[in-house]
């Protein structure tokens, strides 16, 4: 009662950290009952806390005693299921050494225990309040399309992405996918599928030079059980998928914000090459209900080129809508809603 | 609905700044508050204090004046008893002169005497003997001087000689009391 009390006294703090390949965010927030004092963003050369970063955090979350740190999980090892049955879980993934949540009793998402006790170990220096899984994010960001639309939704960081498909808020597929680090990157290999696997795996080198055609994606052949695709522009139901109003919404955000070329021409391709393969898995693999997508909804937290939504326009003939995405700022959303703000 | 794999940890105002500053503000209000119980306290004490001294100079004071009075009254009796002892002195010494008055043909059978007076009862062989030789130095001592004679078969004469002086213990009395 008495905390309550001085909670409603105390501004509260929130304290995002989202954690690139080579540098890390934190983005503060400061706000009372109802509104938000104050913002502030800074980011650190460095994905571990350094006393720099321990010294910029503890100057604000000594302000109040409600002060809430909030993480992003970004390790490899998590993922989500179509199912919240425990008995059902196991069918698809084995859950032993994870720690897995239920989400709105329609589907679950996890990831590592030993993960979690990383990033706990990491930031106890300053301590951790909350640690959110990407696919939360992703919901929280796309409540308006999952709820009515069957599409692929990914929400696309610096060193992963993460991918979910949705049939009318009903998850059934999902993925969290690591792109392959720098000294890899240079020698990008391509993807084989494998029927059976669900993992992705790289098995062949590519010229990027040979990137243009579509024969050169082996996989492509994958979707020949798809065969509106070979008539996509003279059937009407099909052009009745696209989202007119999504696309306006992101016409306006292109000219608002220009979005940068990519730095890297082979991470875009590397993201093109994790969602296709996603998607490949997501229909050949039995255990998930293949049904099929038109729509990909991108969350874009790093602001990548137009290469990627071209790739899967012209490559997988999808429907790509782009919302920009400021991860530290949705990770804070998210920590607002964890106290019921 | 809870998202987070963790759980917040328990928020709690007593940060170090704020159990210094509780500490701080604690002890004043403590010092403040047994200050003002301890001047409280004194106060009570006084108060009893001044009203048991008040009740002490009321009984001294009546006690004052009761001995005030007793003095007043001793001194009273003092100065009777110097009277009285001044008036016996004088009385005795009276009796002396008296029975020296008496001559030796007038015989005294009785003398009464009386606070403010002189009964004698006796034989005198006639009144002249007695107005001569005893009433007029009774006469010289007493204001007031009635005499009776009765004869007897011998032919003397029974007398009865009532003397008086007036009481000057009551004037004495009164001018003490008019001093007062």
């Amino acid at each position: 009662m008495f905390t309550s009390i001085f909670e409603s006294l105390y501004n509260k703090v929130f304290v995002n950290i989202v954690v690139d390949r080579v540098k890390t965010t934190v983005y503060i927030e400061r706000c009372s009952k109802n509104s938000i004092l104050s913002e502030v963003e800074e980011v650190f050369n460095t994905t571990s806390i350094t006393k720099e970063m321990k010294e910029f955090i503890s100057l604000y979350i000594s302000e109040s005693p409600f002060h809430y740190i909030s993480v992003l999980d970004t390790s490899s090892s998590q993922g989500g299921l179509p199912t919240c049955v425990k008995n059902k879980i196991p069918y698809y993934e084995d859950l032993t050494s994870s720690v897995s949540k239920c989400f709105d009793k329609k589907w679950t998402y996890y990831t590592s225990q030993e993960d979690l006790y990383l990033i706990e170990r990491k930031y106890e220096k300053v301590g951790i309040d909350f640690i959110f899984s990407p696919f939360v994010l992703l919901t929280n960001f796309f409540k308006d399309k999952i709820d009515n639309n069957i599409a692929l939704f990914v929400v696309i960081q610096d060193s992963c992405i993460s991918l979910s498909i949705f049939s009318h808020s009903e998850l059934l597929y999902a993925k969290h996918l690591d792109l392959v680090g720098d000294n890899e990157s240079e020698d990008i290999l391509m993807y084989d599928d494998h029927d059976d696997n669900d993992e992705i795996e790289i098995d062949e080198g590519i010229d990027l030079e040979g990137i243009d055609a579509l024969e050169d994606i082996d996989s492509f052949d994958d979707f020949g059980d798809i065969e509106d695709l070979d008539s996509i522009e003279d059937n009407e139901d099909f052009l009745e998928t696209a989202d007119a109003e999504e696309a306006f919404h992101e016409n306006m955000q292109e000219q608002e914000m220009p979005v940068r070329e990519s730095e890297s021409f082979n991470e875009d391709y590397q993201r093109f090459l994790l969602i296709q393969s996603a998607i490949n898995d997501f229909y050949n693999n039995s255990k998930f209900e293949g049904l099929f997508v038109q729509n990909i909804y991108m969350a874009d937290g790093i602001g990548v080129s137009q290469d990627l939504k071209r790739y899967l326009e012209e490559e997988m003939f999808m429907d790509v809508y782009t919302r920009q995405l400021d991860l530290p700022s949705a990770v804070c959303e998210l920590a607002k809603m964890e106290l019921g703000l | 609905m809870k998202y987070s794999y963790i759980k917040s940890r328990r928020k709690s105002i007593l940060t170090p700044e704020f159990t210094l500053l509780l500490t701080f503000f604690s002890i004043t209000i403590f010092m403040l508050l047994s200050t003002y119980s301890f001047l409280l306290y004194r106060d009570y004490s006084f108060i009893a204090q001044r009203k048991s001294m008040e009740m002490q100079r009321v009984v001294l004071n009546d006690s004052i004046d009761e001995m005030q009075e007793s003095i007043r009254f001793i001194e009273v009796q003092s100065l009777l008893g110097e009277r009285v002892y001044t008036q016996n002195s004088v009385l005795k010494e009276s009796i002396t002169n008296l029975f020296d008055l008496i001559p030796a043909r007038i015989t005294l059978s009785e003398a009464t005497l009386l606070e403010n007076g002189l009964i004698l009862y006796g034989v005198t062989p006639n009144k002249d003997v007695y107005n001569f030789m005893l009433q007029a130095p009774l006469r010289s001592i007493f204001h007031k001087t009635y005499s009776s004679f009765y004869p007897t078969t011998n032919g003397w004469l029974k007398f009865v000689s009532t003397n008086y002086t007036q009481n000057e213990d009551m004037y004495i009395s009164q001018e003490i009391e008019d001093e007062d």
